[in-house]
């Protein structure tokens, strides 16, 4: 007799997700790979822009950078996570899963768990080359706290998205539709300068954009700032609860399809 | 119905619809006695596996019930999680996983505690005969690795009833056999119930208790093997004499042990009233009459008799696999003289 829980169920499935990311090479470098990428070309390639008029970022173009791409590693670690559970019930291997589990939400929470541990080592490896090309960090520990806080959260509330997009299509041919959406909120925010300097309809957009308000209250953790603080938080964990929910709706539909 | 309730399934008319196609399942009951092996038998789109996945609560009904190890499986679904294991169609495996590294998640997955996850994985993967090829990558399993690892897998929790969807769907013949022995062991021994489908006869045959044989999603027959063949009839023995001039003493000869039947053109068939045990009186006979014998055969009902009798047709696409598992099971005896 199985006495399979719903923390046995997470911890098993987070452990093979994670096991899997870390012995193969083929999911491990592309995650480290695109972070620093992006990293090196927007900090590096595009540092000039800050010397535009009215770019107001004492703590540097390096860290207003840095900031922007730990949120987006932290969206694209959920969505490569998304890929994963499309696999495998494209291939059958969430079949197992189903049958063992008594409470099958515990698969999501082991595929969140996985997405939050490789977002840590993704993260861990961007810090230190952002550290090693002369980031400055002006926030104290309490800030940076928040900053890794707030990424987290996104990295759960982009891994529900994606998990609630898998469990519907169940096969990778749903990736795009993890994917696009992720980037055009992350792109329709003020990437490359603040807000204030954004004019025209990418203003209008990048203004309701919740994501605007992720990067700005990221950017004053690591300015030593915070701005926006509880507005970025609450739009994180509503993002949270509005794909909770989306994700078990994905669930409920994947338990009723052959 | 509550755990205490003996390890069994029961199904009342149980349906699935899928959209815009028919009813791949259409109103089936069904009852497994615990430590039974029940054979479920049909061609391919049967409904076989959609029975299956109804009762192992990867799909629920469309409309009837099912009580699988006493629990409902569409209010009680985790319950019955708990009571049953299966080993599905296409073997479930993560090819960049070991062996053993499936089955520490297997065990993980049903909450066993790590001591007896150890254990329980040397047991099983020594059972199955994977213990030196535990440590390698499933990618490179062979079909029959990959089917005993899932047996395997099925059996970390011991649970009361076991699914076997086509287990040996592709495997040679020692894999295959092998798997039946494990299959017996498990019913005998353990007091497994044993839910196995198959478009193979000869495993039916073999293997199982009770058969029910499903075509278009109906339960046609259901029934003991030997019954369900008794139902048919007797077998028939074909002789074939060295000279065609004999054919006629050959009938003679027959014509006392039964009624004439269908043969070969060379040859002369009767359906032998006293059943097969007649079939060394019938040679013996042949013998006192100096009759020189080119051939004979004795065929016994089978159950592609039996589908036959209740469906009009043989079951599809089992000719093929019927011939390899035929030299194992020896449902034909063929002498020649």
């Amino acid at each position: 007799m199985s006495r399979a829980s719903f923390t046995s169920v997470a911890r098993a499935v987070a452990w093979r997700s994670i096991h899997s990311y870390l012995t193969n090479p083929a999911f491990l470098i592309p995650s480290m790979i695109f972070p620093l990428f992006f990293f090196m070309a927007f900090a590096g390639g595009l540092s000039s822009i800050s010397q535009v008029p009215n770019f107001d970022f004492p703590t540097g173009y390096t860290a207003f950078q840095f900031v922007f791409v730990l949120l987006q590693s932290a969206a694209f670690g959920g969505v490569f996570t998304g890929f994963g559970i499309a696999v495998d019930f494209e291939n059958g291997f969430s079949r197992r899963l189903l049958l063992a589990a008594p409470n099958r939400g515990g698969i999501v929470v082991g595929y969140a768990i996985a997405a939050l541990v490789r977002a840590l080592v993704t993260w861990v490896m961007l810090v230190v080359v952002a550290l090693i090309s002369g980031m400055n960090i002006d926030g104290n520990g309490i800030d940076l706290f928040g900053l890794f806080g707030l990424a987290l959260i996104v990295n759960v509330a982009a891994t529900l998205w994606a998990a609630g997009v898998a469990m519907r299509i169940r096969s990778i041919q749903g990736g795009p539709l993890m994917q696009i959406p992720v980037f055009l909120v992350l792109f329709l925010s003020p990437v490359y300068v603040p807000l204030k300097l954004l004019t025209g309809w990418i203003h209008g957009v990048a203004s309701v954009n919740p994501a605007t308000a992720l990067l700005e209250a990221g950017r004053g953790f690591i300015a030593g700032d915070p701005a926006v603080v509880v507005v970025a938080f609450a739009a994180a964990l509503g993002l949270v609860a509005l794909f909770a929910l989306w994700a078990r709706g994905g669930l409920r539909r994947a338990e009723a399809s052959p | 119905m509550t755990a205490d309730h003996p390890a069994s399934i029961e199904a009342t008319g149980l349906v699935r619809e899928f959209k815009k196609g028919p009813r791949a399942v259409d109103g089936i009951d069904l009852h497994v006695a615990p430590g039974e092996i029940f054979g479920f038998l049909g061609p391919n789109g049967a409904g076989k596996s959609t029975t299956v996945h109804m009762l192992t609560t990867l799909l629920p009904p469309t409309a009837g019930t099912a009580l699988v190890a006493g629990y409902d499986v569409v209010r009680q679904g985790p319950d019955v999680r708990r009571a049953i294991g299966a080993a599905l169609q296409e073997a479930a495996l993560d090819p960049f996983l070991t062996g053993r590294e499936h089955m520490r998640l297997q065990t993980a997955l049903h909450g066993l505690p790590p001591d007896v996850r150890i254990a329980r994985t040397t047991e099983l993967l020594e059972r199955v005969g994977l213990e030196d090829a535990a440590d390698r990558k499933v990618g490179s399993y062979s079909g029959g690795m990959k089917r005993r690892l899932d047996l395997a897998l099925a059996l970390v929790h011991s649970p009361r009833i076991l699914f076997l969807d086509e287990p040996t769907t592709g495997l040679d013949i020692q894999s295959r056999t092998a798997l039946w022995d494990e299959v017996s062991r498990l019913a005998r021994e353990d007091g497994v119930t044993v839910f196995l489908t198959t478009q193979y006869l000869e495993e039916a045959d073999v293997l199982a208790d009770r058969v029910g044989i499903i075509d278009h999603g109906r339960i046609v027959a259901e029934g003991t093997p030997a019954a369900l063949k008794g139902e048919i009839g007797r077998p028939t023995v074909e002789i074939v004499p060295c000279a065609a001039t004999d054919r006629e003493a050959v009938a003679d000869v027959l014509g006392r042990f039964g009624e004439r039947a269908g043969a070969s053109p060379k040859g002369v068939a009767v359906r032998l009233a006293g059943g097969e045990g007649q079939l060394a009186d019938v040679v013996r006979a042949l013998d006192a009459e100096h009759i020189p014998l080119e051939h004979v055969q004795l065929h016994a009902p089978s159950l592609d008799d039996v589908f036959l009798a209740k469906t009009g047709r043989t079951l599809e696409g089992a000719g093929d696999d019927e011939e390899a598992v035929g030299q194992v099971t020896g449902e034909t005896e063929t002498v020649a003289a």
